[in-house]
């Protein structure tokens, strides 16, 4: 039986199982989505939620991502869009991916009426401070199983703004999932809504640093169109081109122009800022989603950008060393983990493919 | 033959006796469960609901109509095992409590897929139960109008009703003339619809009272003891000795069989902090003592108590909905 809290200067992340060595976090896809559920399916009569059958098709991407070379995963969804944190937890020992969870909560018509027309009158909407109490409890003091108990703890905060344009509720939202990653020291990473480096400003303006931001969804052809990325890495936050293999007819550049676009960031000496993932979802309840899986990247994807000129080491660079870099918590951030035990989730062997 | 629904199975309406009409064993509007400052221990939830519903029984209560929609804390098995062991029926309904307490899945949905579920959960069950639901449930979201999605509720709650025989129970009566139109055009008679919260501080007004029982309709003060003087008293409250009188007014037009009383309370709230000391029971120990004091008989707590919920949750004979062609009822 070890305690949890961590000492100062270690470099950590913080998985489903408890931290994890930063340098033990291997490939890893920063923006991913395990079991997604649009919020209430759970409780509509034609949506059938076999938790067996939902941990086997989980099971089994995590499985083959893990032959390929990937150790670890980012489920980027947020508290309330199916996660299901003990599942992850029996996945991650199961298969040996080191799962990373997410508090969080956007867009706006993803709301509920709690967050969106409390009970008090006039109803209006949680704030910005509201939110960040919510969320920093789930890094401090555990990922809530609802109306149960406080699991192991958030990994990031991420938010998603509508594409139209940051409305106020969400602009509430991104600060408070700023406050968070200041006051947790996890990164916080968004999907930006019509203005990537508008957005972003909103979230420098909670005083969190440029290095603790990640600002997702600049492969749509919006952001490439305005050179996003750039000014995105130049002012110093991470560039999640998270869309690998998505095209223009889901509004994002196809693989090709994707590939192009990460070489010239290398090019322009910001590939320190760029991070690369896939937006996949393994299981998906009550939406349509793309068939795409947590294999695609390093099977299609990395060879694509290998002929677009970029190196083995800068490959590296963009599936481990950066991932690593963002997700580890800043040591001088307030620790107070407690609440599991690391000791006891080693005794689980991994399965070996 | 009458037959109503509860959580432990169809009942006879003659076994229905003193019913609450618009009652919760716990609400919460949906996503406070992610919220740790309202969890409870559940052995102590357990324990005070139970006392709850037992001093109901003593009063000689029967049946209490839990009207907490989809979504909002509606826990059929939580409430097969309070109705076990109280002995009071529990009838649960299906719906929603209003537009804005929709989760974001239902709020995409059609009229046709929104009728089903209802219709489901009336005739089928719910959430994967047998259990069926002995109303539908429908409101008006925060801001006193109808907003679109409520309409398309409503509408799919009046094809339901007249599909399986249920009635509805509405959060509000405000902006009543829009939820009356849409009734008319499904075909609905009123005398199926329970146009909750007429007393509700906010939103007074005798001549909608009056409209809605000319027009067949049932009249709820059925947020009784959410008292202004109290404590904490949420912003729906108002005057204890105001609500009286408008419920004397009502009765003294000649509406008591248009009438309903009903607490509102909850048993063990979940996703706010209730009102302190409040339940169900407050009907029995201040409300009717209140009319007691004013002089009115005995026998005008039966109609209120017993013989008007009979005739409210009582099945009717399925009807074909206006809106629903021959050749969609067989598919
Ligand atoms: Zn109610």
């Amino acid at each position: 039986m070890q305690d949890n809290v961590q000492e100062k200067g270690s470099s950590v992340v913080r998985t489903v199982l408890g931290p994890v060595p930063a340098q033990d976090l291997g490939v890893v896809l920063i923006h991913e989505t395990l079991l997604s559920v649009f919020p209430g399916a759970e409780y509509a009569p034609e949506i059938n939620m076999d938790k067996s059958e939902i941990f086997e098709l989980l099971k089994r991407q995590l499985t083959e991502f893990r032959r390929l070379g990937g150790k670890t995963i980012v489920d980027a969804s947020g508290m309330f869009h199916g996660r299901d944190v003990e599942l992850y937890r029996t996945l991650s020992r199961t298969t040996g991916v080191h799962i990373i969870a997410s508090t969080g909560l956007g867009p706006e018509p993803m709301l509920s009426g709690y967050f969106t027309t409390p009970q008090k009158n006039p109803p209006s909407p949680w704030s910005a401070e509201q939110f960040s109490g919510l969320f920093t409890k789930e890094v401090i003091e555990g990922i809530v199983i609802p109306r149960v108990e406080r699991s192991s703890s958030a990994g990031l905060v991420t938010s998603i703004a509508t594409r139209s344009g940051i409305t106020k509720v969400e602009t509430g939202l991104f600060r408070g999932s700023a406050q968070t990653a200041l006051a947790t020291g996890v990164p916080v990473s968004i999907q930006y809504g019509a203005d990537a480096t508008g957005d972003l400003e909103i979230l420098l303006g909670e005083g969190v640093a440029e290095n603790r931001i990640i600002i997702g969804g600049l492969d749509r052809i919006d952001a490439v169109r305005r050179k996003e990325a750039f000014a995105v890495a130049k002012r110093g936050a991470y560039v999640a081109i998270d869309h690998v293999g998505w095209s223009s007819s889901e509004g994002f550049v196809n693989d090709g122009e994707r590939a192009k676009l990460v070489a010239e960031l290398f090019a322009d000496g910001l590939g320190e800022r760029v991070l690369i993932s896939s937006n996949a979802i393994g299981v998906a309840k009550g939406h349509e989603t793309k068939e795409l899986g947590y294999d695609y990247l390093l099977t299609k994807f990395v060879p694509m950008i290998q002929d677009a000129g970029v190196t083995r080491e800068q490959i590296r660079l963009l599936l481990e060393e950066n991932p690593a870099r963002v997700l580890t918590i800043d040591a001088s951030a307030d620790q107070k983990v407690t609440g599991w035990n690391f000791d006891w989730d080693k005794l689980y062997q991994p399965v070996i493919y | 033959m009458g037959k109503v629904n509860t959580v432990l199975g169809p009942i006879p309406t003659e076994d229905l006796g003193i019913t609450a009409m618009h009652e919760h064993i716990g609400f919460g509007l949906p996503g406070c469960d992610l919220d740790t400052q309202w969890w409870k221990k559940p052995e102590e939830a357990f324990e005070v609901t139970l006392q709850k519903l037992r001093r109901f029984r003593e009063h000689g209560g029967k049946t209490f109509v839990d009207c907490t929609g989809i979504g909002n804390g509606r826990d059929i098995e939580y409430f097969q095992v309070l109705s076990r062991r109280t002995g009071v029926n529990i009838v649960a309904v299906t719906g929603f409590v209003a537009a804005d307490s929709a989760l974001p899945y239902f709020r995409k949905q059609s009229v046709e897929y929104l009728t089903d579920l209802f219709v489901r959960e009336v005739t089928v069950g719910i959430d994967g139960t047998d259990a069926k639901a002995g109303a539908i449930k429908v409101g008006v979201s925060r801001g006193g109008k109808l907003n679109e999605l409520d309409k398309r509720i409503y509408r799919a709650a009046a094809r339901a009703s007249l599909i399986t025989g249920a009635p509805i129970i509405t959060h509000l009566c405000v902006d009543a003339q829009t939820s009356i139109d849409i009734f008319n055009e499904e075909g609905l008679p009123l005398n199926r619809v329970l146009f909750g919260h007429a007393d509700d501080g906010g939103y007074l007004d005798e001549n909608r009272d009056k409209l809605i029982a000319e027009l067949g309709g049932w009249v709820g003060f059925d947020t009784i003891g959410y008292d202004s003087e109290v404590e904490g008293a949420p912003y729906w409250s108002r005057p204890r000795q105001d609500r009286v009188e408008h419920f004397l007014r009502f009765i003294e037009k000649g509406y008591l069989d248009r009438a309903v009383i009903s607490a509102d309370a909850n048993c063990c709230a979940l996703g706010w902090p209730g009102l302190k000391g409040h339940s169900v029971n407050y009907l029995f120990e201040e409300f009717l003592p209140d009319l007691m004091k004013a002089g009115v008989g005995e026998e005008v707590f039966e109609q209120l108590l017993v013989h008007t919920p009979a005739k409210i949750l009582t099945m009717q004979e399925p009807v074909k909905p206006k809106s629903l062609s021959l050749k969609q009822l067989q598919v």
